[in-house]
């Protein structure tokens, strides 16, 4: 766990930096709201409408969170992934494997608290966040602020994080010995950010198919709370792949060192 | 030369499967691009029940008529960047790093070669594989834009994109190489660059919505070759073009003095 | 000539030492031992030769050539082979070897049959891929690796280890060949057995600095080596007094205990006499050594 302090803290860091760096635009944004507003007259008419009808959720805080944090979220997931493909496979690339299953545990004692270390990481990395988010956030304010509904939008970000964590420990179990995780852990994460662009362009199934859109950012405005069926959704995900996980490691061999 | 040899041998399966990857891509945005197009319904309709926060962060382009094929592709190119991209960032990064992070070095680089050979066969391996995933995005755009578009043909604009993301690959492969010949523990050079390319990425969303920031453009090159400039000027800005000559020839010569220069990480 | 030769050469990593004022010379033909405890600086030195690391100050030639300005061009006629053998997991022993033999300007058709000659004497599957073998294995590679391409001059980094005792004598065996070929050894250890049978002349270095260099038959006989006698009558001191080179001379009740630095013929003539009931030399330990020449 210590190993990934360090990398730890400049993630939640580069975080909180995106959201804050992003939220004190927002200030000076608002003022050139009618700046903005005669920019996008020039668009076409049908643009245009669909523009002037969403414009007023965009400028308030929540809506223009909601811009932000879809960045977010993607820095967000890489961390995540990245911590899922590596913690495991650190060992087996490092060769450490056969020092630490030498040790009095089993193998699925190793993986648990591994797996419990990289969840707190995580945990800390979002408390770090949405502290400094709140904090920057009620700066910026011009008194729309919803504290409930803002720091519900910022769980999705662990919610999204989890998901991802478990997407890469799964790959991770499945292939022996990844010589450089973010070489995985970032195509993973820009393809299901694309698919989740693109379908959400051309399709409408997109929830389903990737974490990003997995909730939906906007009901949360409305209706100050999650989607109780896509909460359980993620649970049952969760632990259905956690424990594929854990089946994988237990059954496979481990590369050996003589 | 064999490192060269070697390096396009070892690369062989990744970039295989990249390729295929971008063929897919390509495909699926063209299969539901021809979907609506079928289907009657007007794109533009459809992207406008779309909230507009939403629609930045997808990077819609806001203003591009949709409902051509060139309309669209233009849409598309944003993402096949983002990949094309990605894999030039992690491939220059490891390509140079991977000696070190697997510990090889003291087998390599106690042979009879500079430092400078391997630097270039290592690079040159890069480009080709660079060279190829651009070729194998070029021909699948082209092939599969002009199987389903029933409007104006795009294959002008393709051509012209697929020149503009070859530089931006350029870029991004020597930013790797330099990260990684620059590091005393070149183990993170991946890392660094994918965070790099994940700032400029994101620099590049928010030039487009916020006027203020403007300048700013010319520091993520994402911008420097964006599909909407591109596909109404009907050519790549020069200037653009020589910037990122410049960037490239930088970058590789720090590549090349760095790595001589330092202890290799053993 | 001198193969190798150093001139107050040293490394600092930012603040910590490697090596300081290293001065070094091995000669063309001989086996040189290059000793000392873990950390002491003999891999600092040895990569430095080799141009893995820049040195902080002073300089190097290997056949009479500046390390860094020629140092592809040295490489061609150096063998190496590191503590921990790392290679491409991918390949199959037989690759890496024709792989590490295209580096070299040698007659490719003789390189071949020394692969195919060291890979049957060091018992080592050439198809076998490099991901499955043992580290014993992996340092057979090493091996052959390092003397495929007939290289003038052998460096060795802690070779033994992951050998078993067979394959050991072996590659010793191999070394003496080149060696007698033409080749010279330098060979870098902790274990103080091992130079003892190989090398000629050693260089003990210790904390980054070379304390001392001398002919291994020299080191062996200025040692001290501990006698314990059980007797099986009372002896007594003066019976050893005017010998030259005890120290430390204990008697007692049917036993005798002294250091012993000497010729041994001396001392065993003189014992001879004894009616002996036990008897045992002890070697003086690497630890017992370096303390000696710490003084």
């Amino acid at each position: 766990m210590k190993q990934y302090l360090r990398s730890t803290i400049v993630w939640a860091i580069a975080l909180s930096a995106v959201a804050v760096f992003y939220l004190s635009i927002y200030n000076a944004f608002t003022k050139d709201v009618e700046t903005v507003r005669k920019i996008f007259e020039n668009y076409p008419p049908a643009f245009r409408a669909a523009l002037g009808f969403h414009l007023d959720i965009f400028f308030t805080l929540n809506g223009f969170y909601l811009f932000i944090f879809g960045i977010v979220l993607l820095v967000g997931a890489v961390q995540a992934a990245n911590l899922g493909v590596g913690i495991i496979s650190k060992e087996a690339a490092g060769k450490t494997f056969d020092f630490l299953l030498s040790k009095p545990i089993t193998r699925t004692k190793m993986i648990t608290s591994k797996v419990t270390a990289a969840l707190a990481l995580l945990a800390a990395t979002n408390i770090v966040y949405i502290t400094i988010v709140l904090f920057a956030a009620n700066a910026v304010s011009k008194g729309d602020f919803e504290v409930k509904k803002f720091v519900l939008i910022s769980l999705t970000l662990f919610l999204v994080q989890l998901m991802f964590f478990v997407i890469g420990l799964f790959i991770s179990a499945l292939v022996p010995k990844i010589k450089s995780p973010i070489s995985v852990s970032l195509p993973l994460v820009f393809a299901f950010y694309i698919i989740g662009a693109l379908d959400t362009i051309f399709g409408k199934n997109v929830r389903y198919l990737t974490p990003f859109k997995f909730y939906d950012l906007t009901y949360i405005i409305k209706n100050g709370a999650f989607e109780t069926k896509f909460l359980l959704l993620e649970a049952a995900f969760l632990i259905i792949v956690t424990g594929a996980v854990y089946y994988l490691y237990n059954k496979k061999d481990i590369p050996a060192v003589d | 030369m064999n490192i060269f040899i070697r390096e396009i041998k070892v690369n062989k399966w990744s970039l295989l499967f990249w390729s295929i990857g971008m063929f897919v891509f390509v495909l699926a945005g063209v299969m539901k691009f021809s979907a609506y197009e079928s289907s009657g319904q007007n794109i533009n309709q459809v992207i406008s029940q779309i909230p507009k926060s939403v629609q930045i962060i997808v990077g819609i382009n806001v203003g591009a008529d949709v409902s051509t094929a060139r309309g669209f592709y233009s849409v598309l190119f944003f993402y096949l960047v983002l990949v094309a991209t990605v894999h030039a960032a992690l491939l220059g990064a490891g390509i140079i790093s991977k000696e070190e992070r697997d510990k090889t070095s003291e087998f390599l680089f106690v042979k009879p070669v500079t430092r400078a050979k391997i630097i270039s066969a290592k690079l040159l391996a890069a480009l080709c594989n660079v060279i190829v995933l651009n070729f194998v995005t070029l021909v699948s755009s082209v092939w599969l834009v002009s199987k389903y578009n029933k409007g104006a043909s795009a294959t002008h604009d393709i051509i012209l994109l697929m020149g503009g993301m070859f530089f931006l690959q350029l870029i991004f492969l020597a930013l790797g190489a330099a990260i990684a010949g620059i590091l005393k523990k070149p183990k993170g050079a991946a890392s660094l660059a994918a965070g790099i390319l994940l700032f400029t990425f994101i620099l590049s969303a928010f030039v487009d919505i916020y006027p203020k920031i403007e300048n700013l453009k010319y520091m993520t090159p994402f911008k420097y070759f964006d599909a909407k400039t591109i596909t109404t000027s009907g050519k790549l800005d020069p200037f653009y073009l020589f910037l990122s000559v410049i960037i490239v020839v930088v970058l590789v010569a720090t590549t090349y003095l760095s790595y001589s220069k330092r202890d290799l990480d053993i | 000539m001198n193969v190798i030769e150093t001139k107050k050469l040293t490394k600092y990593y930012g603040k910590d030492r490697g090596i300081i004022d290293v001065d070094m010379s091995v000669e063309e033909g001989e086996i040189y031992g290059f000793i000392g405890p873990n950390g002491a600086g003999k891999s600092t030195t040895i990569r430095t030769l080799l141009g893995l690391i820049y040195p902080t100050r002073g300089s190097a030639k290997v056949f009479d050539k500046d390390i860094i300005l020629s140092g592809p061009e040295i490489r061609q006629e150096i063998g190496y082979l590191p503590s921990e053998v790392f290679y491409y997991d991918d390949m199959k022993v037989i690759d890496l070897l024709k792989y590490s033999a295209s580096f070299y300007k040698k007659d490719q058709k003789i390189i071949k049959k020394r692969i195919k000659e060291f890979a049957e004497l060091l018992d080592l599957d050439l198809k076998k891929k490099i991901d499955d073998l043992s580290y014993g294995n992996k340092k057979k590679v090493g091996i052959i690796q390092g003397l495929l391409h007939e290289p003038k001059l052998i460096i060795l980094d802690e070779p033994t280890g992951g050998l078993d005792p067979l394959i050991q004598q072996k590659f010793f065996n191999l070394l003496k060949e080149e060696n007698k070929n033409g080749a010279t050894v330098l060979f870098s250890s902790h274990i103080l057995s091992e130079v003892q049978k190989i090398c000629q002349r050693v260089a003990i270095i210790k904390e980054g600095k070379i304390i001392r260099v001398q002919k291994i038959s020299e080191l062996l006989e200025n040692n001290y080596k501990r006698f314990k006698l059980d007797t099986a009558a009372n002896v007594s001191k003066e019976y050893f007094a005017g010998i030259k080179g005890i120290s430390d001379l204990s008697v007692s009740d049917g036993s005798v205990n002294f250091l012993y630095r000497g010729r041994i013929n001396d001392i065993t003539k003189k014992i001879a006499a004894l009616n002996l009931k036990n008897m045992l030399v002890e070697e003086p330990s690497l630890e017992e050594i370096f303390l000696h020449y710490y003084k």
